[in-house]
């Protein structure tokens, strides 16, 4: 049953972007990252840290700082511009010059009626956020330095912001300068340097902490304007900070890499006053921590390294627990990687530009676990540039590989790839219909003669494709009435179906021979993460962000037999305690009761032939089958196949000679791009 | 008037000591040296001063007038570039043209010159960076079994320092070749 012969690809070259800033949204437990090629995910807390939506970048926009205004996203970045969110169509709603150069930092008052900005020319503009927009106010008393950072007191009276060579509180009232805070510059050669102060938080009680680039956390009285205590924290630069929402607790983050935590404590037990003592040490990132979000239970942080971490703390949840397990998310929750089955081709899609490859040919036969010779090297084809200044939404290539579509914020992009013995043509298609315009998602049929293509309110259109032409047909709507954006789309082999899901966790399945609605998926508590059409029984297999997986039969409209049993057993407990959610469904031909899923870290085959597996029977049980004779295998088989021999899985498709391409990015590959990192020096290297 | 008398009594007194064929001064020590006046030293000076900020402004005048020229030219020839690209040129009377240049130029500038901060606080002198080899290869060098830097331990990596490495290993054993003959 399970001998495949596999393409292991590992020539997908693609770089994850660093993180520059975060934001975190205590009421929905929503996370917006902001990376520096202007790109700004949502992760959603709630549902085991999903990343639910992505905005895709553009050309000169990154986002220096974020900032959540009730449920409005805003952002501002280094070319002086105040950017607001549009999160149900992904995309940014409008922009605010805020003619004071180059914006370093963002902030809204405890009400949520203004936000500050710290600008190059030293001035903190006040802007009133109204319901539709915001508008410029004033501008506080312009001081000589750029302003680096701010920190507005949880009263609304008083901002700290944060200088070079200084900190100043200023009164938002009459916006004059009230005290400046001199800080130390470094030691020895960083002294004739100007002390950057990166980070600042003034608190309740009128303390402000400070983080700069001398590596110390300074810990300041507001209303005397004194220094109470300095903490030098590191060598390198201290380049976030972060309050618990109790204010009890401090992070700070570094550009070793260590997050370093605070707490308002007693220093020893007989002592009645309570002062800020460094505590707790996390080393989790290789690279700088640019930014930081302390939440009630967790440490979040995201820097250089692209990779977000979140550590819940252990004496805020269970210890021992899948709760209290370190998540490290380095890759996206998408699929970047799109493979036409029946020719061979895989395509990449980057921020910038598409890369199309033909997998390579191997003759030979051999154990399993043996290297097979190579006939002919795997070749790319096409590398195609995009158009415009936004990145690239999302991609697609059609199964037969004759038609490549991408789409960003601005454009959609239809071409016509033709294979003339060892040549290829492409031809783009220029006269696309208009309704084809801001598209989240977009899937060929599996005969290659529709286009679906995801829209607003989470409608799907339809277009028709005809040699070098192509026309709108219809429009599918929901009757929901749903205005959360579509992130799957599924189109089944027989053409028949198509299945959209989108992050209000809403599934719907489209009749594409009547053209409208079929049926609607019971709502689950969680969002889905991939969703599958079985070719021959047509039932929509769906797994969901907390790694249930649910069989809906289309033709019945309710849940299958299997899937009940599947939901009374109950999933074993290793496989619901991973740490990345399936990414992508897809069934054998072969086989019909095989149903193939991965993840970042495994990739498994669910036979549903056979029984599930029980709450003590080992999940992971390939390699002790291996070793035992024929009859005794088919006694402890069990209905979870799953493969972790290939790691980190971008992609994990099956080809219609049975074949498996696998698709890999070896986290080493990708640190060794990654910009320096400090230099530690240690013992015996 | 009584300059003027001064003046042309001094010139004719000068005039008439200039006439006599043989210049030799007078011999009597009684004779005082000729009267010049401060009134008349004060013309001469100020006559000699205006002629030189005359000389000095008319110099002035020139070099602005060679330098208007120039960049006049220069401008008309980078225009002339810029009519090419932007469709926002208009002509004034005599030699000026106006162009509209796009938004961004000043904005950008600034922005870079704002990641240009950034990138030298954190990765510029004095910043203690090293290789992203040397941190990965930490954990090989530390271990109990040492191996090799991960640039030589990978196949696909650091080509050209795996190239030189050989080099230098054979030259190595090409020296320690030769001596004992």
């Amino acid at each position: 049953m399970g001998e495949f012969k596999v393409h292991r690809v590992r020539f997908f070259d693609y770089m994850p972007s660093a993180i520059r800033a975060m934001a975190f949204n205590s009421r929905t437990e929503r996370l917006a990252l902001a990376r520096a090629d202007g790109a700004v995910e949502i992760f959603n807390f709630a549902d085991h840290y999903f990343q639910e939506k992505i905005i895709p970048g553009q050309d000169g926009r990154a986002a220096e700082a974020l900032c959540w205004v009730g449920q409005r996203l805003f952002s501002a970045g280094l070319n002086g511009e105040i950017t607001e969110y549009d999160l149900e169509n992904l995309k940014p709603k409008y922009t605010v010059e805020a003619y004071g150069g180059p914006i370093w930092a963002m902030s809204s008052n405890g009400e949520g009626t203004l936000l500050a900005v710290g600008c190059e020319d030293g001035t903190v503009k006040m802007f009133e956020i109204l319901s539709e927009r915001i508008q410029f106010q004033r501008n506080l008393e312009r001081q000589k330095g750029r302003i680096i950072s701010l920190s507005w007191h949880p009263s609304g009276k008083l901002i700290a912001a944060g200088m070079m060579d200084m900190i100043r509180i200023f009164d938002a009232e009459t916006g004059h300068s009230t005290y400046r805070l001199l800080v130390d510059r470094g030691f020895g050669p960083s002294r004739c340097k100007e002390v950057v102060v990166w980070s600042i938080a003034f608190l309740s009680d009128h303390t402000i902490i400070s983080g700069d680039s001398a590596g110390k956390v300074q810990i300041w009285d507001g209303l005397t304007g004194t220094l109470v205590r300095t903490h030098p924290v590191t060598k390198w630069d201290v380049m976030a900070l972060s309050v618990s929402p109790d204010e009890s607790s401090v992070l700070a983050g570094t550009s070793e890499g260590t997050v370093i935590q605070f707490q308002f404590i007693t220093a020893t037990m007989d002592q009645q006053d309570k002062e800020w003592v460094r505590t707790r040490t996390f080393k989790n990132h290789s690279h700088d921590v640019r930014a930081l979000v302390h939440t009630e239970t967790a440490v979040v942080s995201g820097g250089m390294d692209t990779q977000l971490v979140v550590r819940p703390l252990l004496d805020k949840v269970e210890k021992n627990t899948h709760e209290s397990a370190l998540h490290k998310i380095a890759f996206p929750h998408r699929n970047l990687v799109c493979c036409a089955k029946k020719a061979g081709l895989l395509l990449f899609q980057f921020s910038d530009h598409l890369e199309l490859w033909r997998i390579g040919e191997s003759d030979g036969h051999g154990k399993p676990g043996d290297s097979l010779p190579v006939k002919r090297k795997p070749e790319k084809l096409i590398q195609l540039k995009r158009t415009g200044e936004h990145h690239i939404c999302s991609s697609a290539l059609s199964p037969c590989g004759g038609w490549l579509a991408y789409s960003t914020l601005s454009v959609v992009r239809l071409y016509r790839l033709q294979y003339n013995d060892n040549d290829i043509s492409i031809t783009k298609v220029s006269k696309l219909p208009k309704e084809l315009r801001s598209v989240h998602q977009l899937c060929f049929s599996s005969d290659s003669s529709k286009l679906f293509a995801s829209s607003s309110h989470s409608s799907v259109i339809v277009v028709a494709l005809n040699q070098l032409e192509c026309k709108y047909l219809h429009t599918l709507r929901p009757k929901s009435g749903s205005v959360q954006p579509v992130h799957l789309l599924c189109a089944s082999e027989d053409g028949k179906w198509l299945a959209t899901a989108s992050t209000d966790c809403e599934v719907h399945v489209y009749n594409l021979c009547k053209q409208k609605l079929h049926c609607t998926v019971p709502v689950y508590s969680s969002c889905p993460t991939a969703i599958g059409i079985h070719p021959t029984t047509s039932n929509l297999v769906v797994a969901y962000a907390d790694h249930q997986i649910f069989e809906y039969s289309l033709i019945q409209r309710e849940y299958t037999d299997w899937s009940r049993k599947l939901m009374k057993q109950g999933l074993h407990r290793l496989w619901l305690e991973r740490d990345t959610p399936v990414t992508h469904i897809t069934f054998s031909s072969k086989n019909p009761a095989h149903i193939f899923m991965h993840d970042t870290f495994m990739f498994c085959i669910i036979d549903q032939s056979l029984p599930l597996p029980e709450a003590r029977t080992m999940l992971y049980n390939q390699m002790t089958l291996r070793s035992l004779p024929e009859h005794e295998r088919l006694r402890q088989s069990h209905a979870f196949k799953i493969c972790k021999t290939f790691k980190h899985l971008m992609c994990v498709r099956l080809l219609e000679d049975h074949s498996v391409v696998v698709v890999e990015r070896p986290l080493l590959d990708i640190m060794s791009q990654l910009p320096a990192p400090v230099r530690q020096k240690k013992f015996a290297t | 008037m009584a300059r003027r008398q001064r003046g042309e009594a001094a010139r004719s007194s000068s005039g008439k000591l200039t006439d006599e064929p043989s210049l030799t001064l007078p011999d009597s020590d009684d004779e005082a040296p000729e009267e010049v006046t401060f009134e008349d030293s004060k013309v001469e000076a100020l006559r000699s001063m205006k002629q030189a900020l005359d000389t000095a402004r008319r110099k002035q005048k020139q070099s602005e007038d060679e330098a208007a020229k120039e960049e006049t030219g220069e401008q008309k020839s980078k225009k002339k570039k810029k009519r090419g690209k932007a469709a926002h040129t208009r002509n004034l009377k005599g030699n000026y043209t106006v162009t509209m240049l796009k938004d961004q130029l000043s904005t950008s500038f600034q922005q870079q010159t704002a990641e240009e901060f950034i990138q030298s606080r954190l990765y510029g002198p004095g910043s203690c960076r090293t290789t992203s080899n040397e941190l990965l290869s930490l954990e090989n060098k530390r271990a109990i079994n040492k191996s090799a830097a991960v640039q030589f331990v990978k196949k696909e990596w650091a080509c050209k320092e795996k190239a030189k490495a050989e080099k230098l290993k054979k030259r190595w054993i090409h020296k320690q070749q030769i001596p004992p003959c």
